[in-house]
């Protein structure tokens, strides 16, 4: 059971859950870094990406279409959110935010059941990635493969325009200490914006994505939402190198967990947030300086 | 003016009281079924606002302390036959030492991070209960008998009897919660709301203070987990769900956070809108959902609070004209 090619299999599945999850907390850490705002309704956006991805696949009739627009759609969602409630909130104590994130989740999944109906839907496989390879003598679906290429991209993508650009710096700023990145002249509000509507762009993004390996239903937010939150608070929130090595913790700590262990995978996860959060009470990276 | 203030909580608690006696007895069998529920989750309702209204400890995981409470009931009826009199107290320890243990983690932690944890040690609850076969995994357990009250003549499958004795419950753990907010230790846990620092440098043993606060709404969870236990006599690891936690948030601030009323308020309102709404669509959690984004947003203090501001109007009204009529 324990030979190679099963490693290298459960290897690949658990970096293809990272990836996904990375996606999703990315965006989620971000902006709870830059806002000290949880956003509990980053679920729902997924699952909205999803859906968007079902109905743009059948009316163009090709998974890329989706894959482009898809997660367009979502972010808007998220842009009409931020401008006519997150935006009344900034100076809310997190319990309130909270809440109204938690209220979104309930208005979301009925709206889903409205819309699309309560039966699970499926996206196609696109053509070019649907087939099967060969790797250290097991077969794996090429698609998944393109889940991991895609999640590094992002991740490279991310890094750069954080590191290497001007409105990198800002947000980095704006993590560490938004009071003086004000002070020195800068619209930081129109930076949360952005940056809350990359985040969606994202989540949607890993809804289209996920749609074709996982099936598509309402409720299908709630599983990954949690890991996801995990992956921020384990990661450290704020942090791009924290929701890197979140993911790739929580995704491996998963995967293996399911198949070594069956039953106390998850148990497993929240006892090492625990411990994580035991010993490290802002996450592994921690990005904060000023208190 | 604060929406905390206790002037009105008497006649409120009275008018509480009276309709739920009216209302149990002449009801019918559905209307004792809800009646039950609203008092169960009043209990749950009132043990999370001892810890987030008061101490300010905004705990997203009480739905794991309420579920261990009826699943501790459940095995030791169903499995080795205890009476349900000698269940309940293990049930409660059991809730309490849970909370204990999570309290020695959490009582550390503010804001965000605490929510967080406090859900994963929820999350932990539920997603053991839902693997475990022995508890019946997520097809849940069933079984549990209700409370034998047959010393006192009293037949608690009779839904008259057993809504009022869990309403009887509710009165306790309210007058035991109102008596504990007024000693002491009760206006150390607001102090330690308003300001950890201050109440560190006076010399309160700040994390124990919290860490007492959270073991005992943990314990009364547990009570009220064992009472939905015998409501229905079935249970599912559905109970433990974070977002029955949520939920359960969502009720404390409908009726008024940190007032032990208001959260009695806020279950009546919230359960009572649930059945009326599922009972006219199938999407009534859009409906809910948007109610709650409203009273989130804008009814600062939650009903109790608007009940506060309505005597404040009509009072403060009255002796304006009074003076303005000296003047004159």
């Amino acid at each position: 059971m324990f030979d190679l090619p099963f490693l290298i299999v459960q290897l690949l599945n658990g970096l293809q859950l990272s990836m996904l999850l990375f996606l999703l907390a990315v965006g989620l850490s971000v902006v709870f870094g830059l806002m000290n705002f949880i956003n509990l309704a980053h679920g729902t956006l997924y699952m909205f990406g999803a859906y968007f991805a079902v109905s743009v696949a059948k009316m163009s009739g090709s998974y890329w279409g989706a894959f482009l627009l898809a997660p367009i759609g979502v972010a808007l969602i998220g842009a009409v959110f931020y401008k006519t409630i997150l935006v009344r909130m900034q100076q809310d104590q997190p319990m309130k935010q909270v809440l109204v994130t938690f209220a979104m989740i309930f208005i979301g999944f009925d709206a889903v059941r409205m819309i699309w109906g309560n039966f699970p839907e499926v996206v196609p496989t696109p053509d070019i990635f649907s087939g099967s390879t060969t790797i250290f003598g097991e077969t794996y679906p090429v698609y998944r493969l393109f889940i991991i290429g895609l999640g590094l991209a992002v991740m490279l993508l991310l890094y750069l325009g954080l590191e290497r650009t001007r409105i990198g710096a800002i947000v980095r700023a704006g993590v560490d200490d938004p009071d003086t990145v004000v002070t020195l002249g800068i619209n930081v509000r129109r930076v949360f914006f952005w940056v809350f509507c990359l985040g969606c762009y994202l989540a949607g993004l890993a809804g289209v994505v996920a749609a074709p390996v996982f099936s598509v239903f309402p409720g299908m937010d709630m599983a990954t939402l949690i890991l996801a939150l995990i992956v921020v608070i384990v990661g450290g929130p704020g942090s791009l190198k924290g929701a890197v090595l979140g993911s790739l913790i929580i995704g491996m700590v998963d995967t293996f967990g399911q198949v070594l262990i069956p039953g106390f995978a998850s148990v497993i996860i929240y006892a090492l947030m625990a411990l994580i959060l035991l010993t490290r009470p802002h996450g592994l990276v921690s990005v904060r300086t000023s208190a | 003016m604060k929406y905390t203030d206790t002037k009105l909580r008497p006649y409120v608690f009275i008018m509480l009281l009276l309709g739920a006696i009216i209302y149990g007895n002449t009801t019918g069998y559905y209307g004792n079924e809800i009646l039950a529920e609203i008092a169960i989750y009043a209990i749950l309702a009132m043990a999370l606002d001892l810890v987030a209204g008061y101490a300010g400890m905004i705990s997203l995981g009480h739905a794991g302390f309420f579920a261990l409470g009826a699943y501790v009931t459940a095995a030791l009826t169903v499995f080795f036959d205890w009476p349900v009199v000698a269940a309940m107290p293990l049930a409660i320890l059991g809730a309490a030492l849970l909370a204990f243990v999570t309290g020695i983690v959490v009582v550390r932690l503010t804001g965000v991070f605490f929510i967080m944890i406090t859900l994963a040690v929820g999350q932990m609850v539920y997603s053991y209960l839902f693997k475990n076969r022995t508890f019946g995994g997520d097809d849940g357990m069933s079984g549990t008998p209700r409370l034998d009250l047959s010393w006192f003549n009293l037949n608690t499958d009779d839904p008259v009897v057993f809504s009022m004795l869990t309403v009887a419950f509710a009165v306790v753990v309210y007058l035991i919660f109102v008596v504990l907010s007024r000693s002491p230790y009760g206006h150390a846990l607001i102090g330690i709301h308003q300001n950890e620092n201050r109440m560190r440098a006076l010399g309160c043993p700040v994390r124990l203070y919290k860490l007492a606060a959270f073991t005992a709404s943990g314990a009364v969870a547990g009570l009220a987990g064992s009472l939905v236990a015998q409501l229905s006599g079935f249970i599912s690891p559905e109970l433990s769900f974070w977002t029955v936690s949520g939920e359960l948030l969502i009720m404390v601030i409908v009726g008024g956070m940190g007032t032990f009323i208001g959260p009695i308020v806020g279950t009546a309102v919230v359960i009572s809108l649930k059945h009326e709404l599922s009972s006219m669509t199938e999407y009534w959690s859009f409906v809910m959902g948007i109610f709650f984004v409203a009273i989130v947003l804008f009814a600062e203090g939650g009903l109790y609070g608007l009940i506060l501001r309505l005597r404040h109007l009509l009072f403060s009204r009255k002796r304006n004209a009074t003076v303005a009529g000296e003047k004159t």
